[in-house]
């Protein structure tokens, strides 16, 4: 773009009339709707959410200065808390096993077999059902009467006794993460097969020439150059596990006796439950500060550039 | 301007001023109802507020179903947003909270006034909804539990009575289980459990409120003898995991001896029960007489603009008419007494198994527990019985976990000071 007339040399153009100015200035009117739903519907929450985690209030009482009551509260006298925490973070430590199960599917569809699309399809299907569904459908898989895990197991004779599954201390952490992992692996895995076909073919042409052999190409070759894909399933798995409320809601409600009980659905427990949304807050926080530290913390595992657009 | 124009709107400017003052104050007046999860009940609310509006010239009534576990929700983002509902319909021990925090409306004064409400309610079910002697809240329709039993079970394993003790239930429900077959199952949510620890004289709270009194070697005792009968097969484990839908599918499937539930299962059980029969399913009181009451109440919120106007509605809904119109449509008591009698006598010749399940509601009123009008009801149940499944499903021994239980009872306590 040209502009009109010459000016007279030494005179300032307008501010209006400078291109940079005018290319801001529609970046902004582009960015601002967006960004004032961002600060009325995150930032704000967010900063009333660290003002009331040091306040005494509920919905039918006036605010009241408590400072550091419920930080004390919740670090240490509330044993559920750290129930919670402890759920949150072997919850979110499966993510990876779910990512290995899905790479091994995604290299399985990926290779050159008759009805591989059928197969991509079938996988997928779990990820789009919505998170209610899925809790439903494992609810009644795991039910100790009627369920089908139980019915082929017994039919098998791998059990005298049906397992429930969801009424056990030992067997209701897993189921849920079961079923978590059954809805994201056609997600995860849907990634890693983009990932895969990225990867240059003549690289495992060379390489097979060269007499490497399949396990040592997939180490030296579809390994890194999937770690982007990997890491993407990595970050998205961390943050499913944080905020898989409705899935633990309906299949376990956190039970029994807290044993799939996480941050976020004791978070949810404290505010509408128990109408301790000051004590939920300071919850809150502590839960934001965590996402944070996984977050730098798979920054860093990604080399420290995550999110990063390379410049032209 | 036409002369028929001007004779028309004479004649309505006539009629206003003609109007009694209370009418006219309440012309374009809207009261907003919340009701808790009964929206099969839409034609009957429809018919009733259309009363309530001929009665009431130019009052609008916005009215909204939602299911339980919204309502607390939907209440509190409302209170918050100063708009709560007028009327407002909860279960069990909700509005205590909402009470004891000045969201509800003292209906006292209300009462007191009108001599005709008070003298419609059962007495025992109106004082289940006082707190600190002032009610707040009007029975909409009322339950508490009873003991169904499985008659055919009852007679394959050689039982002829119903248990008459604590120690009579575990027997009998050890002696019915049996392979894929249970003794006992009890629903477990809002304190309904509690009756087998009342009928053993175990008290929840000290009488003042500001300890826990449950920690004693009959609890202890109580606690352990579940403990083993969930172990042994005699108890279900439903009954510890599950809310409603589970115990009350396992009961329906024919396997389990006894149920301890509220009225309300029985309808459920019985659609999806086909073995359900008067001839089939007893139906008994829980030893001692004791039980939980799981009622609907209907209150007025303080933040309403029309209070006056809110408990006309309040009284409209429990009127004679209307609840004898919601027994007949729903088969519930209503905790009017008139009505519940009248329904009652027509339930006995239509369909007497159903008439002989609702009959104990109204029977042992007076032995009803659980249903401490406690503000901290929520926080209490949440400390409580995460240690009453610890013992029950084996992670606990019964005293630790009634050790467990009583130290974060107290802490509780005292933080509410």
């Amino acid at each position: 773009m040209t502009s009109g007339a010459r000016r007279p040399a030494g005179e300032r153009p307008h501010l209006f009339a400078r291109k940079r100015v005018r290319q801001t200035l529609l970046v902004w009117c582009f960015l601002l709707p967006s960004l004032a739903i961002f600060l009325i519907y995150r930032i704000i929450p967010l900063g009333w959410n660290l003002v009331l985690s040091f306040q005494d209030w509920s919905p039918m009482r006036p605010a009241r200065w408590a400072g550091l009551d419920h930080y004390e509260e919740m670090f240490f006298h509330d044993e559920v808390f750290w129930t919670a925490f402890w759920n949150t973070l072997i919850y979110m430590a499966s993510a990876p096993l779910g990512i290995a199960m899905a790479l091994g599917l995604a290299l399985l569809v990926n290779a050159d077999i008759r009805g591989r699309d059928v197969y991509r399809t079938i996988i997928f299907i779990s990820y789009p059902l919505m998170t209610v569904a899925v809790a439903i459908i494992w609810r009644w898989m795991f039910d100790e009467r009627v369920g089908l895990i139980n019915y082929v197991a017994r039919e098998a004779g791998l059990v005298d006794r049906p397992i429930p599954f969801l009424n056990s201390f030992t067997w209701a952490l897993p189921s849920v993460i079961a079923a978590n992992i059954w809805q994201m692996l056609g997600f995860y895995m849907i990634i890693l097969l983009t990932g895969l076909q990225n990867i240059p073919q003549n690289l495992y042409e060379a390489a097979a020439i060269d007499g490497a052999a399949a396990r040592h190409r997939f180490r030296r070759i579809t390994l890194p150059l999937l770690k982007p894909s990997l890491f993407l399933c990595f970050v998205i798995g961390m943050l499913n596990s944080f905020t898989s409320f409705d899935l633990v809601y309906v299949m376990t409600g956190g039970g029994p006796a807290r044993a799939t009980e996480l941050l976020v659905t004791y978070i949810y427990k404290l505010s509408f439950v128990q109408t301790k949304f000051d004590y939920a807050a300071a919850v809150t926080v502590f839960f934001f500060v965590l996402l944070i530290v996984v977050a730098w913390g798979a920054n860093r595992l990604s080399g420290g550039n995550a999110g990063a657009v390379e410049a032209d | 301007m036409k002369r028929r124009t001007v004779l028309g709107g004479a004649l309505a400017a006539g009629a206003a001023v003609s109007m009694p003052a209370y009418l006219r104050a309440q012309s374009n007046k809207k009261l907003s109802i919340l009701t808790w999860n009964i929206a099969d009940q839409e034609a009957l609310f429809k018919e009733e507020f259309a009363e309530f509006q001929k009665n009431n010239p130019g009052v609008e009534i916005e009215w909204l179903d939602k299911k339980g576990p919204e309502v607390p929700v939907f209440y509190q983002t409302q209170l918050v947003a100063g708009t709560p509902p007028d009327v407002i319909n909860t279960q069990g021990a909700l509005w205590v909270e909402y009470a004891a925090n000045g969201a509800l409306l003292d209906l006292t004064p209300f009462v007191q006034q009108d001599a005709e409400v008070a003298k419609r309610f059962n007495a025992d079910y109106l004082r289940n909804w006082a707190y600190e002697g002032r009610n707040f809240m009007l029975p909409f329709y009322i339950t508490k539990t009873l003991l169904f039993y499985n008659k055919t079970m009852f007679k394959e394993a050689g039982l002829a009575e119903p248990p008459k003790s604590f120690d009579e239930i575990m027997s009998h429900a050890r002696t019915m289980a049996k392979g894929e077959k249970t003794g006992l199952l009890t629903l477990n949510f809002d304190w309904l459990y509690w009756p087998f620890f009342k009928m053993e004289g175990v008290e929840l709270l000290s009488a003042d409120g500001k300890k826990a009194a449950f920690n004693t070697p009959k609890a202890i005792e109580v606690l352990d003898k579940l403990a083993k009968g969930t172990e042994s097969g005699a108890i279900n484990k439903i009954s510890w995991t599950g809310r409603w839908v589970e115990p009350n599918g396992a009961f329906a499937s024919g396997t389990v001896g006894m149920h301890h539930a509220h009225s309300p299962a029985f309808f459920f059980f019985k659609g999806q029960g086909p073995w359900v029969n008067a001839d089939t399913l007893g139906v008994a009181q829980m030893p001692g007489g004791w039980s939980t009451p799981n009622s609907h109440g209907l209150g007025v919120s303080k933040g309403s603009k029309n209070p006056e106007l809110a408990f006309a509605l309040l009284k409209h809904m429990t009127s004679d008419k209307w609840t004898a119109e919601f027994i007949r449509r729903r088969n519930v008591l209503t905790g009017n007494a008139a009505s519940d009698q009248a329904g009652l006598e027509r339930l006995r010749k239509d369909d007497p198994l159903t008439a002989r399940v609702l009959e104990t509601q109204l029977e042992h009123t007076d032995k009803m527990t659980g249903n401490w009008p406690l503000p901290f009801d929520a926080q209490l149940k949440d400390a409580f019985y995460p240690e009453i499944q610890n013992a029950v499903l084996g992670r606990k021994d019964a005293k630790t976990a009634l050790a467990d239980a009583e130290r974060v009872v107290n802490r509780l306590l005292s933080r509410r000071g």
